[in-house]
């Protein structure tokens, strides 16, 4: 068969999956953003966010959100990531398993599972108060640190597939050279193994970051009415309002902002490593 | 020796942690009270027959269960022939179709649910099984592709060679050589698809109609007004459900590999 024939074919069909659902409606979408109610060309939709201080706030406590789950990953993560590379064949396939299998499952049921936990009557509350720790339930629901509870939950598992990978691909010889040469454990860990798991680290905490600025499921069940983020009420422009160029603008100042983020920190951690190597 | 303990109580804290909400559901569900509580009271199935009352969750099981295995045969399939061009063929673009293909993956769920609410309105199929089909094949063929294309990249072509020198038809080739070598990645593929398709919310939040509501949506909505033991008992089921597939890819290829653990490792 010919070649040009044969590979329009075989490509072809998710082609137009990819046009069709894919890049024409994100067109569609970003020329609906720039309109106003009578389809005329318009930048209002944009300019409200700074006007508004409401839309402003909405931001910063996505982005404040986003940086604690971010922090709370990287702390949990950082270990299990270190365990999983020390250990052995066996051991390492089941914490990988059950690392990996929980994220297999829908984000509403993990939830869940946290609110039974986490509630008033829940399992904490009631042990806390039997325990006499306490008097009143904790408000551990229903406020931002559900909300980066959730977050947690869901997206640990990619901060540590990030830094387990980098930890996998570091040379065990380099620890024994720097042990060999006199270097104590801590010693040997922040000059050998923490640069060179860097990469691993900045890939996994912009992932967890990108992610968690994007959520809207566990925000909305765990976060409740109290905690609004950017994709909330982007989906209740869209869905409940019905004012889609609106809708559509804020996801778009969303990702703009999520991608301005991200690249800062990227830029910022890269000059940061360039000085050391050359100031040394 | 130290060290690895201190890790090692870490990792079991968060491997607990992650796995606390399974933990927590499953017992509740049991419950004989009126009630979520945990530690659950008394024990019986009550709340798993109350299930079949509530025809909203058994049609939107059906309609998921319906879902997830047309979007997994469908992405599979598409998924597979693009990687076979990508792979087998060098050609002008490849780079960028490539690209394309794993894009989907970088763009928030949350944009490609809105967006294509916005174009299906347009061409008048929102709300309908077929718009929720495509967006869910969408968003499940980066993965078909960059599993397959993973195959194809230690795939050895001289055996492909040698089947038709000794005259086999290039179909028999195909299905008798190719294929079988592929079956994990494409197994894996399939598999992969269906929990995606299965487990989505933010997608399917914009395209379903009260009709075509899928399962976890419809935990979803009730969960925000009811907080009982129905919600345990059915998530129970889905938990179930989604382990007999979780086990199935740990069979077929392994979660490690799945997730491109391994590839590196000592």
């Amino acid at each position: 068969m010919n070649k040009r024939l044969s590979i329009t074919l075989l490509t072809a069909p998710a082609m137009i999956v990819l046009l069709g659902v894919f890049i024409l409606p994100m067109l569609l979408m970003l020329m609906l953003s720039f309109q106003d109610e009578n389809q005329a060309f318009t930048l209002q939709n944009y300019t409200l966010f700074v006007q508004d201080s409401f839309y402003v706030e909405i931001l910063w406590r996505t982005i404040r959100v986003s940086l604690w789950t971010v922090l709370a990953t990287l702390l949990l993560g950082f270990p299990v990531a270190m365990y999983m590379a020390q250990a052995t064949g066996k051991m390492r396939g089941i914490v990988t398993m059950l690392i990996l299998a929980p994220h297999l499952i829908s984000v509403v049921i993990r939830n869940f599972g946290w609110v039974v936990v986490l509630g008033e009557k829940g399992w904490i509350n009631e042990m806390l108060m039997k325990l006499g720790l306490i008097e009143q339930p904790l408000r551990l629901l229903y406020n931002e640190l559900g909300v980066v509870i959730g977050l947690t939950d869901s997206f640990i598992a990619y901060m540590v597939l990030a830094i387990a990978t980098s930890l996998y691909a570091i040379d065990p010889s380099l620890s024994k050279a720097a042990s060999i040469l006199g270097a104590s454990r801590i010693r040997t860990f922040f000059t050998v193994t923490l640069p060179l798991c860097l990469p691993g680290i900045i890939a996994g905490t912009t992932l967890v970051f990108s992610l968690s600025m994007s959520a809207f499921v566990t925000p909305a069940l765990m976060g409740g009415t109290s905690v609004k983020v950017m994709p909330v009420i982007a989906y209740e422009q869209i869905m409940a309002t019905l004012n889609w160029p609106l809708g559509a603008a804020l996801a778009f100042l969303l990702l703009g902002s999520t991608i301005l983020l991200v690249t800062l920190y990227t830029k910022l951690i890269e000059t940061k490593r360039y000085k050391e190597v050359f100031a040394s | 020796m130290k060290k690895i303990n201190t890790f090692g109580l870490i990792t079991f804290f968060v491997l607990l942690l992650v796995n606390l909400p399974f933990l927590v559901i499953i017992p509740s569900s049991f419950t004989a009270a009126g009630y979520l509580a945990f530690p659950p009271e008394g024990f019986s199935f009550q709340w798993y027959t109350m299930i079949l009352d509530r025809p909203e969750f058994v049609e939107s099981l059906w309609t998921s269960l319906k879902l997830a295995t047309v979007t997994a045969v469908l992405a599979t399939v598409l998924g597979t022939l693009a990687a076979f061009a990508l792979s087998k063929y060098k050609f002008r673009g490849s780079g960028v179709i490539n690209a394309l293909m794993l894009s989907p993956l970088t763009v928030p769920s949350l944009i490609i649910g809105i967006s294509a609410l916005l174009f299906f309105t347009r061409i008048g199929i929102a709300g309908t099984f077929t718009g929720l089909l495509l967006a869910h094949i969408l968003i499940s063929i980066p993965y078909v592709v960059r599993l397959v294309l993973t195959g194809l990249s230690t795939f050895d072509y001289t055996l492909e060679k040698a089947g038709y020198m000794l005259g086999a038809h290039p179909l028999r080739v195909f299905w008798d050589i190719t294929l079988p070598l592929l079956r994990p990645a494409i197994v894996s593929g399939m598999i992969f698809s269906f929990l995606t398709s299965f487990d989505n919310v933010t997608v399917s939040l914009f395209l379903v109609a009260p009709d075509t509501t899928t399962l976890p949506l419809a935990i979803f909505t009730y969960m925000q007004e009811t907080l009982d033991p129905l919600v345990a008992s059915i998530s129970a089921v889905v938990i179930l459900l989604s382990l007999v597939f979780i086990v199935l890819l740990e069979k077929v290829y392994g979660l490690e590999r799945l997730f491109g653990l391994n590839s590196q490792s000592h």
